[in-house]
């Protein structure tokens, strides 16, 4: 049987389920990388030119980690997720960098996706990754429609349940996962924490900061748990549309929260994201406005777990200590 | 309305062009005074932190601008993949928290560039025609290409006068007496004549220049504040520095010929291709592609110019050591933590590398494999 492979990272916590199930329909066998550690950062970060940034360096690692084990990497190009939205280059020029950066890796399955060209474009690149599985251009189809099926009830699974990336994905796909417990029965706090889902739900490299806050008896908040039509409203409230597509989450869930009415907002950011540092500073500015707690942590390779939660901590207090005096 | 601009490369001499001729006096338009330090600090101060550089120091030449009683600002807009599509949404929000109450024009340079400026132009003027407009632009659009080609010349005669700096002066005038001319006739003989002042600079005669290539990031590269005039000081060490990417052929590939399907990187994009195959937003893809040129057309070396977490430029510089061309590349990343000092002794350790690779070479023996 074909091995896939996919590395637990970047766009994997959107679209795992829709890849798997593309896969699986056309026969072959999905591979993930294991969960992010130690060893997997570094090989990343030892191949990357230092100013990358930290999804992109551990990507590279968890590449690196799929060596040998699998006959192809899936890694696809997503160039444009809408009209005059594009994504970061980084994501744009994933395969090439992955061919450059680690030579002996497995042949890169990297079809184009780009909405701003016209459809057949779209569907003649996933035909012809098909087409490395089935000669059956009736497979093909039907695994798309698959494909498409899974990632509807993945995206309204977060949405309608509230719940995590990797919960939803725990729930469809059975497979090895770190959990959050949402279950606090009396959450004191109510605090969105935004961000990428790359970053968010690593938690190697965020120190495991959801269920850091969960046991601090807060309710999590995430931009997943938004349905991507309210999303698109909210963003266009506060920037307009959005040019970057991954970006909707940053700024959407940040308008929408903050209409919301939460106890504060964390944003979860990593060094070097390009988006990030434009975008995050709209909405630190919104959140001024209505005088809405903004913390801003910026993850790279060197941050220190003691430091994280010390920021933390005074985060909360903070916020403790606001509604005591307001009250 | 007093409209201030951003300081690019040598930009607002043909800013400068295009509002005189539509009969705006020296009031009408601010420019802010050269980028100094005070420009960066404030850029940086007002900036995201991880802002890029080009954001900082617009921005700081913005304030700058406003300074001096500016209420209109000017500056580049776009749906492109890189940071460059936030810069007047950023500033604007950020000169109205500092209680300058601007507001902002912008151009459109990813659809409809000429359009766009064309509209912006109309838009500011009153009762001028269109056949004004457009002469009026080719004029500053002249002027922008006289400087570039007194430019190209210069960056060969700085390797090798005898007299260190004086081909820099003579650039220098000649930059201020273009930017004092009247009409494009005045604007060609003031051209040649300091062209022909640059080839009657007495000459060393042994001088041997190793032959660098500029690459990547636009604004970097034709603003020498920002990248600590590179250009001269390899200049100064005895560098022939060539360059593709100035403001005139920017203008008249973008603005016009770009519309008659003639692509002036068509030829670096399929250079790229073995080791990327699209845009990636930015000049990264062109950078890559120049390094392929550059090794091809027998250059030493290649300096590659990139503010610091510039997204296409990373993705450049982490494709560009695994090409097969075998040429020595210096990745220089420019922020407001640079040192002048600390790049003279990189440069100078680059070019100690290029000699003598060069002198290996015409040893005929074997070139060790440095890059």
């Amino acid at each position: 049987m074909i091995k896939v492979g996919i590395p637990r990272a970047l766009l994997y916590y959107q679209y795992y389920p829709m890849w798997k199930s593309f896969f699986e329909t056309l026969g072959a066998e999905v591979v993930v990388s294991p969960l992010t550690n130690k060893a997997i950062l570094n090989s990343g970060v030892s191949r990357t030119v230092a100013d990358t940034c930290l999804p992109v360096k551990l990507f590279m690692g968890h590449v690196v980690s799929l060596i040998d084990k699998c006959d192809y990497i899936f890694a696809p190009t997503v160039i444009s997720l809408g009209r005059k939205a594009y994504n970061c280059s980084k994501i744009i020029g994933l395969p090439n960098m992955t061919r450059a950066l680690i030579p002996e890796c497995p042949m890169i399955l990297a079809p184009e996706i780009n909405l701003e060209k016209w459809r057949y474009h779209v569907y003649q690149n996933i035909y012809k990754l098909g087409s490395c599985f089935t000669s059956s251009p009736l497979k093909i189809k039907k695994a798309v429609e698959e494909a498409w099926e899974s990632n509807l009830a993945y995206r309204s699974k977060m949405s309608d349940e509230g719940i995590t990336c990797p919960e939803a994905i725990n729930r469809m796909c059975q497979i090895n996962q770190q959990l959050y417990s949402n279950c606090n029965p009396s959450p004191l706090l109510t605090i969105a924490v935004i961000g990428h889902p790359y970053v968010l739900y690593d938690d190697y490299l965020n120190h495991r900061l959801i269920s850091r806050l969960q046991s601090m008896g807060v309710k999590i908040l995430v931009p997943e748990m938004v349905s991507e039509d309210e999303l698109d409203i909210a963003a266009k409230k506060m920037v307009g549309t959005p040019h970057w597509s991954f970006e909707t989450d940053i700024v959407g869930a940040g308008e929408y929260y903050l209409e919301a009415k939460v106890d504060g907002i964390i944003n979860l950011s990593v060094f070097g994201c390009g988006p990030d540092s434009m975008m995050v500073d709209f909405v630190k500015h919104r959140a001024r406005e209505l005088g809405v707690p903004f913390l801003y942590l910026s993850l790279d390779e060197h941050a220190s777990e003691g430091g994280l939660i010390t920021r933390l901590e005074a985060f909360l207090d903070m916020i403790k200590w606001g509604e005591k005096t307001c009250v | 309305m007093r409209v201030g601009i951003p300081h690019f490369g040598n930009v607002y001499v043909a800013i400068k062009a295009m509002a005189r001729g539509l009969g705006a006096t020296d009031k009408d338009l601010v420019i802010p005074p050269p980028m100094t330090q005070r420009t960066l600090d404030l850029g940086v101060k007002y900036s995201p932190t991880e802002a890029c550089l080009p954001y900082k120091l617009t921005l700081g030449s913005l304030i700058e601008a406003c300074d001096l009683g500016a209420d209109t600002l000017a500056q580049a807009r776009g749906t492109g993949i890189c940071r460059l599509g936030y810069y007047a949404r950023g500033q604007e929000q950020m000169l109205r928290d500092l209680g300058y109450n601007v507001h902002f024009i912008t151009v459109d340079i990813s659809h409809h560039k000429t359009a766009s400026f064309m509209k912006l132009i109309r838009d500011m003027t009153t009762n001028v025609s269109w056949q004004e407009i457009i002469s009026t632009f080719f004029f500053g659009i002249g002027k922008l290409a006289a400087i570039d080609k007194v430019e190209k010349v210069v960056q060969k005669i700085r390797a090798v006068e005898m007299e260190k700096g004086m081909a820099n002066r003579i650039y220098r005038e000649a930059i201020k007496a273009i930017d004092d001319a009247s009409d494009s006739r005045e604007v060609k003989r003031i051209a040649k004549e300091y062209m022909d002042m640059l080839c009657n600079i007495p000459k060393n005669p042994q001088a041997d220049p190793v032959k660098v290539a500029i690459v990547g990031e636009i604004y970097v590269v034709i603003e020498p504040f920002s990248n600590m005039d590179i250009e001269m000081e390899l200049g100064k060490l005895g560098v022939e520095v060539h360059r593709t990417m100035t403001l005139s052929r920017w203008v008249k590939y973008s603005l016009f010929l770009n519309y008659l399907g003639i692509d002036e990187w068509r030829e670096v994009h399929r250079l790229a291709k073995p080791y990327l195959d699209h845009d990636v937003g930015g000049d990264g893809w062109e950078s890559v592609g120049e390094k392929v040129l550059y090794t091809r057309k027998g250059y030493d070396g290649l300096v590659h110019l990139a503010p610091f977490t510039c997204m296409p430029e990373i993705v450049a510089q982490n494709i560009m050591p695994s090409t097969k061309e075998d040429i020595p590349v210096l990745a220089v990343i420019c922020d407001e933590q640079m040192a002048k000092q600390g790049m003279l002794t990189r440069l100078e350790a680059f070019v100690d590398l290029l000699k003598f690779r060069r002198r290996r070479r015409r040893d005929g023996r074997k070139v060790c494999n440095v890059g």
